[in-house]
């Protein structure tokens, strides 16, 4: 290679003798170039020290956001299990669709069969895809299975983003003790409201390199851990619910009532073991949801408790020694205090005994044992079972009701409270409240979750008077009271009718509340219900005909759930002609 | 120092490079598999509730209470056909 080359420089002019070296150039533009190559690598050398040195932390922060990621970790919400273990409400993950509208550019028919996946109408889709925005919901909390339909179709610009959903297995059997979530997975009623700070997770996130096929490769640093929300074990008793829930449903169908309420207690650990309220919602799907369906009315309501109030004015006169169970009080039908005349709504003896005038519901009778009692006893005895304070349970919307401060009241006023009118109770107060003769005089918290340590009761009345107040309710369902039909085949039960006038605007209407608290077996108490009929609307009204027949079905089924051994025998049931309408 | 000893420390920095490029790859494909297991493992999660959803909605009262009357035509006992046992007694 070399002799050609030398002989082609050889044919041309000699490098010395070229007449480019020839030119004489101005010293000047050596200078000028010499000058320009030195300014270069100046600007240069500043340059990278610029980069380096001053931008750095700049550079390297948008170096870092080409392969660094944060990432959400999702916390899960916690489950709610009955007490049984078994699940109430649990979050599954499901996605939710979105859409970037100005991407989405497909053939009316696929889009026909994506509104149709999403059960929208194709309206609706149309109208979200031509919205002004960059992002869209199209919805919120699909199923996975839809989700990957919806994918299948491969449309551009449809995008998906996890979240969760929570189920109710049980639906609408238990919607008001467990309540919802919204679709940002946060309590709005019931528990879920209640216990929000643990059931609700916390989302953390971390650091992560990812690579060119959006694998992550490396952590960079866990910035905070994510914490699932804590499991919920309930004290409800999910077979006792659905006895309650199914029995107080056909009882409101039974009665064209417009609404209703049961609670069933423990009496041993204060529990709350069922609470349905009717109307009812399914927590699953709730479309078109109304206030009605959404209230519980167990909580929420009050109304004029009637009779049912009546044990306590007498277990006071019987714990201040006024009365034995045998005193006979003159009973006439009509009885004027002041302005006011109060009566019984049944003709009864001219004088009863104190067991009688449980037994039959007698309003004058009551009213003549509140005349020997002083407003502050009676209001203290009401405060210390619970009146007019709201109950602590932790459920959202629990009210207090109305008791007036004793020193206002006027004689007639505290002779109608002692037979329940002029004092307003939520059901929940009432069922609570008969826990001092369930347990023979003593108070306990209720709770919602299972308890694990019995807490400490309070005694309100002697035992001798919580036995002797429960023979005379035994009495109540007996033959000669107002609620042979809420007796129970192979078990004693004691309890109290209530029937009261509703109050609307300040006037007594003729529409009612029926209602029965009773506790069982009556030996040796396990359980109290409670039982609320709303306008009943189908001829009857009358505590004893239309909530105790509810009481008897609840009580039986529940005793047999709980493996309740029967104090009586099976042929205890005594059905009198006509049972005695109770007084208003 | 030798040329010698400047060739074979370069050679073992060299030896020691490709040692480190490897383990840093066998570092993320190991972290690659951590990533996949997790993922399982809250896949499996994810499907063990679903069966104890499953589980609820099939063993729900309302629906064994209807098959129990309805398909078995059964009914339940009430206390006039129950015999109750004491623990203890002869």
């Amino acid at each position: 290679m070399r002799a050609p080359s030398r002989k082609a420089a050889a044919r041309g002019v000699a490098f010395a003798a070229s007449p480019v070296l020839a030119v004489r150039l101005p010293a000047w533009r050596s200078r000028v170039a010499l000058f320009l190559l030195f300014a270069a690598f100046v600007a240069l050398a500043a340059r990278a020290f610029w980069l380096q040195a001053v931008s750095t932390e700049f550079l390297q922060k948008k170096g870092a956001s080409r392969y660094a990621r944060t990432l959400d970790l999702p916390a899960v919400r916690g489950k709610i299990l009955d007490r049984n273990g078994e699940v109430m409400a649990t979050s599954l993950p499901v996605k939710a669709i979105w859409a970037v509208p100005d991407s989405v550019n497909t053939p009316p028919e696929k889009l026909q069969r994506l509104a149709q996946l999403l059960d929208i109408s194709s309206q609706e889709l149309k109208k979200k895809l031509e919205s002004d925005s960059n992002f869209v919901y199209l919805k919120r909390q699909v199923e996975i299975e839809a989700v990957d339909q919806v994918l299948a179709l491969d449309i551009p610009g449809i995008h998906t983003k996890p979240e969760y959903k929570r189920f109710y297995p049980a639906g609408q059997v238990a919607a008001h003790v467990l309540g919802f979530t919204s679709v940002e997975d946060k309590g709005q009623e019931g528990m879920e409201l209640a216990q929000q700070s643990t059931l609700g997770g916390i989302t953390g996130s971390r650091r992560v390199i990812r690579d060119n096929l959006g694998r992550v490769v490396d952590d960079i640093a866990l910035l905070r851990e994510p914490q699932d929300g804590r499991d919920l074990t309930l004290s409800i008793d999910s077979k006792i619910q659905y006895i309650a829930f199914t029995h107080l449903q056909q009882a409101i169908e039974k009665n064209k009532a417009k609404a209703g309420g049961i609670v069933v207690l423990d009496v041993k650990t204060g529990e709350v073991l069922a609470l349905a309220n009717m109307p009812t919602y399914n927590p699953n799907s709730r479309v078109g949801l109304t206030g009605a369906q959404l209230r519980n009315r167990v909580f929420t309501d009050t109304y004029e408790p009637g009779s049912t109030l009546k044990p306590f004015t007498v277990a006071l006169a019987l714990e201040k020694g006024l009365v034995t169970p045998n005193s006979i009080l003159d009973t006439p039908n009509k009885l004027t205090i002041g302005p006011s005349t109060i009566g019984d709504s049944h003709p009864h003896a001219a004088a009863l005994s104190v067991s009688q005038i449980i037994q039959q519901s007698s309003n004058v009778g009551t009213v003549r044992m509140a005349q020997k009692l002083e407003p502050r006893q009676m209001w203290d005895m009401f405060s210390s079972v619970g009146f007019g304070q709201p109950p602590r349970v932790g459920f959202p919307g629990a009210v207090a009701g109305r008791m007036r401060p004793y020193k206002t009241w006027r004689p007639i006023e505290q002779a109608t409270m002692s037979y329940g009118h002029g004092i307003s109770v939520s059901l929940i107060q009432v069922a609570r409240s008969y826990m001092i003769f369930a347990r023979n005089g003593e108070m306990i918290p209720l709770s919602f979750q299972k308890v694990s340590q019995l807490p400490a009761p309070q005694r309100v009345i002697s035992d001798k008077t919580a036995h002797q107040m429960r023979d005379m309710m035994e009495l109540v369902v007996g033959p000669g009271g107002t609620a042979p039909l809420a007796q129970v085949r192979g078990y004693r039960v004691a309890g109290k009718t209530g029937t009261a006038h509703k109050l609307e605007n300040g006037h007594y209407v003729n529409k009612y509340v029926a209602s029965f608290v009773g506790l069982a077996p009556a030996s040796d108490p396990r359980i109290i219900i409670a039982v609320m009929i709303d306008e009943p609307g189908a001829g009857k009204h009358f505590g004893g005909l239309v909530a105790a027949p509810l009481f008897a079905s609840v009580a039986a089924s529940t005793l047999s759930s709980l493996n309740v051994p029967p104090d009586a025998s099976v042929s205890n049931v005594i059905m009198p002609a006509q049972p005695i309408a109770e007084s208003m | 120092m030798s040329n010698r000893a400047i060739f074979s420390l370069v050679s073992l920095l060299m030896v020691c490079a490709l040692l480190l490029v490897n383990s840093q790859f066998q570092a993320r494909r190991l972290f690659i598999e951590l990533e996949r297991s997790q993922l399982r493992q809250k896949e499996l999660e994810t499907e063990w509730s679903q069966l104890q959803l499953d589980q609820s909605m099939l063993a729900k009262h309302a629906r064994v209470d209807s098959l129990a009357r309805t398909s078995l035509g059964m009914s339940s006992p009430g206390a006039g056909k129950t015999q109750y046992l004491t623990v203890g007694a002869k």
